[in-house]
């Protein structure tokens, strides 16, 4: 959970600081669904805060489409509750249009052209007039599709129609965004602006909750993640506290310019386990890479080269469940 | 409300962006009506050059006379064959039908009046009843046509009261009265032909055997006048069913693809996105309508009794289509499962009601069964606009049934589709 330092006043003469917890504008509890003798979804609880950008990392199947669509009242749980913005309804109306959801599939109407699916959904917001011709226009320069927004979708890239497929999501504003795996399939060029733009939406304060089975995103998005697998949630914090939870240690590889003749004596240097001399190479394994390098370079021999492989959510989550992410 | 007509402009859109879409709304249909109004336009008329075998065992003038009434109707083409040429080309299709006239058949006045079946054989192609039964009738014809001339002829008519007369006289089971009674008639009726002058005798005998009155009856005209006002309704029909599958198809396209999901996140219900479809469908059929009614109007010509009837009957039968389309989409998840049992339904329907060939060519036993399609009744309500001139008393039957289907349809696809989504 994020938080804040406050100042608050008790009275005239006094003041103290104290740490108060962030506004919770999601809270999802003990949420449970079943499809037939499927179970997708088995207790699940998170909390997220006000523009926190909170992620669900998990493999196909792991039940995070299905949370979403819980989340925004597709589907009608088994058990549990979801609270938005302190309503436990995800249909009210003034709830959706609070809600902007990029679903996994390419929700859009490729018979028609980018500008008219604006309009289209936009109008769908009840949006309308000048300001509706503004957004309209704003999302095609954040999608970049400025000089294309006439052209049918059909015609367009698969990265064109992810980067349409979310903006049609944003003309409405929603200060909570859903996003299911929007990058499945782009290209890197797309992934980048898709990424950006999410920075933008993070910047200005939106509370986004981001669904992938891409470790790298949910590293470089979001601020907390919950690592979710057949249903369940595993763990949840940010990625360096995960990482230091489950990561398990670095693994360090250092090659050297001359033959290493006494081991015994050069052991004593490294701070680490599972050590082991081939010629001129160590490799060892450390929780703590730094302080391990400092320790190499105090041993008087000379690097060739050093490769430190330190965890990721990759590892945090074969730790966590026995498995890779794309098992 | 803004925001179905928004819907269903965007459906619109969508639909009108695929030429193929165009071709099958409002094409196929126009083909249909074209195609079936072309090969009905015989309605009420002659068929012509019905190819039909003639076997003449009998050789009799008689005989000679009735085929060549036979040969004089242009619905027939008569080829004189032999027997076996005549069993053969009926059984390769070369010929509709075979007639062949048995040694005897102009023998006897009895024969003529009776029509003895043993004397006169009729060989039928089995896929060709109705052409069968319209044959036997020209045959009839062409009998009452040969005896009427035979009647002309004073000689042969007083050698048959003769033969007649000797038959009765030597009867020995007739009572003696009634064997009076009858000599007496032959014996003046003999007089009478033998002394009649030319004259007055072709004024007695040489009229038609059976004179038709013809009337006027133009203003009270019941049925069709044009053939294109039978498959008019049936063409509207076609085109109605190809809306209502276009557009079960495309809300199914839309769950698929996510659309109908990203619209039920936003501030509307799915009342109005079901209601967006439903208009959307609603407004493209009434284009349908309009688009062969003018064609119908301007280049058939085809007369109408009453526009505010057709009016209110293509209204009912749009709505009632509306429904089943909304029942149709709950049918598959996919779109093929939906189009296959879409129009495997339609089929039936179109099938059962009428919409392919009209209930008038269907076996009685299985016109009952038209009742329970909701296509007989579209086609009845429109031809009640059309030529029927039904009131509108008499159009609120079909208009009811049309209406609760449709309804009925609406409400078990919505209820469907909500459920599914859950």
């Amino acid at each position: 959970m994020t938080g804040a330092v406050s100042l608050q006043s008790n009275s005239d003469t006094e003041c103290i600081f104290v740490f108060v917890e962030e506004a919770v504008v999601i809270k999802v509890e003990n949420l449970k669904k079943r499809y037939g003798k499927t179970v997708a979804l088995d207790g699940v609880s998170f909390e997220v805060g006000k523009a926190e950008t909170f992620g669900l990392l998990g493999p196909n199947g792991a039940g995070k489409t299905t949370a979403i669509k819980l989340l925004c009242g597709l589907l009608k749980a088994d058990g549990g509750t979801v609270t938005l913005d302190g309503r436990t309804d995800p249909t009210l109306i003034e709830v959706r249009m609070s809600l902007g959801m990029v679903p996994q599939t390419l929700a859009i109407y490729e018979e028609l052209s980018a500008r008219e699916n604006l309009y289209f959904f936009g109008r769908m917001y009840g949006l309308k007039g000048r300001y509706l011709d503004k957004r309209v226009k704003n999302c095609l320069e954040i999608a970049g599709l400025g000089e294309r927004s006439r052209e049918k979708v059909s015609k367009y890239s698969g990265g064109m129609k992810r980067r349409l497929n979310m903006v049609c999501s944003l003309l409405h504003e929603p200060p909570l965004l859903l996003l299911d795996e929007p990058t499945v399939g782009v290209d890197p060029q797309s992934r980048n602006l898709i990424f950006e733009t999410m920075e933008t939406m993070k910047k200005q304060g939106r509370t986004i909750i981001y669904t992938t089975h891409y470790m790298e995103e949910a590293q470089r998005l979001c601020d907390r993640v919950a690592i979710l697998d057949h249903g369940k949630i595993m763990d949840i914090d940010t990625v360096e506290n995960l990482i230091t939870k489950h990561g398990g240690p670095s693994h360090i590889e250092a090659v050297m310019e001359e033959k290493i003749t006494e081991p015994e004596k050069f052991q004593k240097f490294i701070d680490g386990e599972n050590i082991r001399f081939e010629e001129t190479t160590v490799k060892f394994r450390t929780p703590k890479p730094m302080e391990a390098l400092a320790g190499l370079n105090n041993s008087g021999m000379r690097f060739n080269s050093l490769k430190v492989q330190t965890a990721n959510l990759e590892d945090v989550f074969l730790n966590l469940t026995g498995r890779r992410l794309r098992d | 409300m803004s925001k179905v007509i928004y819907l269903a402009i965007k459906d619109l859109k969508v639909l009108f962006s695929d030429k193929s879409n165009i071709f099958f709304v409002f094409g196929f249909p126009a083909i249909f009506a074209l195609f079936f109004g072309t090969i009905f336009s015989g309605i009420g008329e002659e068929p012509s050059g019905m190819k039909v075998a003639l076997v003449n065992l009998d050789k009799s003038d008689f005989s000679n006379s009735y085929i060549s009434k036979l040969d004089s109707y242009d619905a027939l083409e008569i080829v004189p064959v032999d027997h076996n040429q005549a069993i053969d080309g009926v059984r390769t299709g070369k010929f509709s039908a075979a007639v062949i006239l048995k040694d005897g058949f102009g023998g006897d006045f009895e024969t003529m009046f009776t029509g003895d079946n043993s004397a006169v054989e009729m060989a039928l192609d089995p896929g060709r009843k109705m052409e069968g039964q319209y044959l036997q009738g020209l045959l009839a014809r062409a009998m009452f046509e040969a005896m009427a001339k035979r009647f002309t002829d004073r000689d042969w008519m007083r050698k048959q009261v003769e033969d007649w007369r000797n038959e009765v006289a030597d009867a020995n089971d007739l009572d003696a009265a009634d064997a009076k009674l009858f000599l007496g008639f032959f014996d003046a009726f003999h007089t009478l032909l033998k002394d009649v002058n030319d004259e007055n005798f072709r004024m007695e005998f040489s009229g038609d055997m059976m004179s038709f009155a013809t009337t006027d009856v133009s203003r009270e005209q019941k049925g069709p006048v044009s053939s294109f006002q039978i498959t008019f309704p049936q063409a509207i029909i076609w085109g109605i069913l190809g809306c209502s599958v276009t557009f079960a198809i495309s809300i199914v396209q839309e769950r698929i693809k996510g659309t109908f999901e990203r619209l039920r996140v936003g501030p509307i219900g799915r009342a109005h996105i079901l209601g967006g479809k439903g208009l959307a469908c609603f407004i493209t059929c009434v284009c349908v309508v309009c688009f062969l009614f003018i064609g119908a109007k301007l280049i058939f010509k085809m007369p109408l009794r009453s526009l505010p009837l057709f009016v209110l009957a293509a209204a009912c039968v749009i709505l009632c289509f509306v429904g089943l389309m909304m029942f149709v989409c709950s049918l598959g998840r996919t779109e093929q499962s939906a189009a296959g049992a879409g129009w495997a339904l339609f089929m039936i329907m179109a099938m059962l009601g009428g919409g392919m060939v009209p209930l008038l060519f269907m076996p009685s036993w299985l016109r009952p069964f038209s009742n329970i399609s909701p296509v007989k009744w579209s086609i009845f309500a429109l031809e009640g606009g059309i030529w029927r001139n039904l009131t509108f008393i008499e159009m609120l039957r079909p208009l009811a049934v049309l209406l609760t289907i449709g309804t009925a349809a609406f409400i078990f696809g919505v209820v469907m589709l909500t459920r599914q989504d859950k």
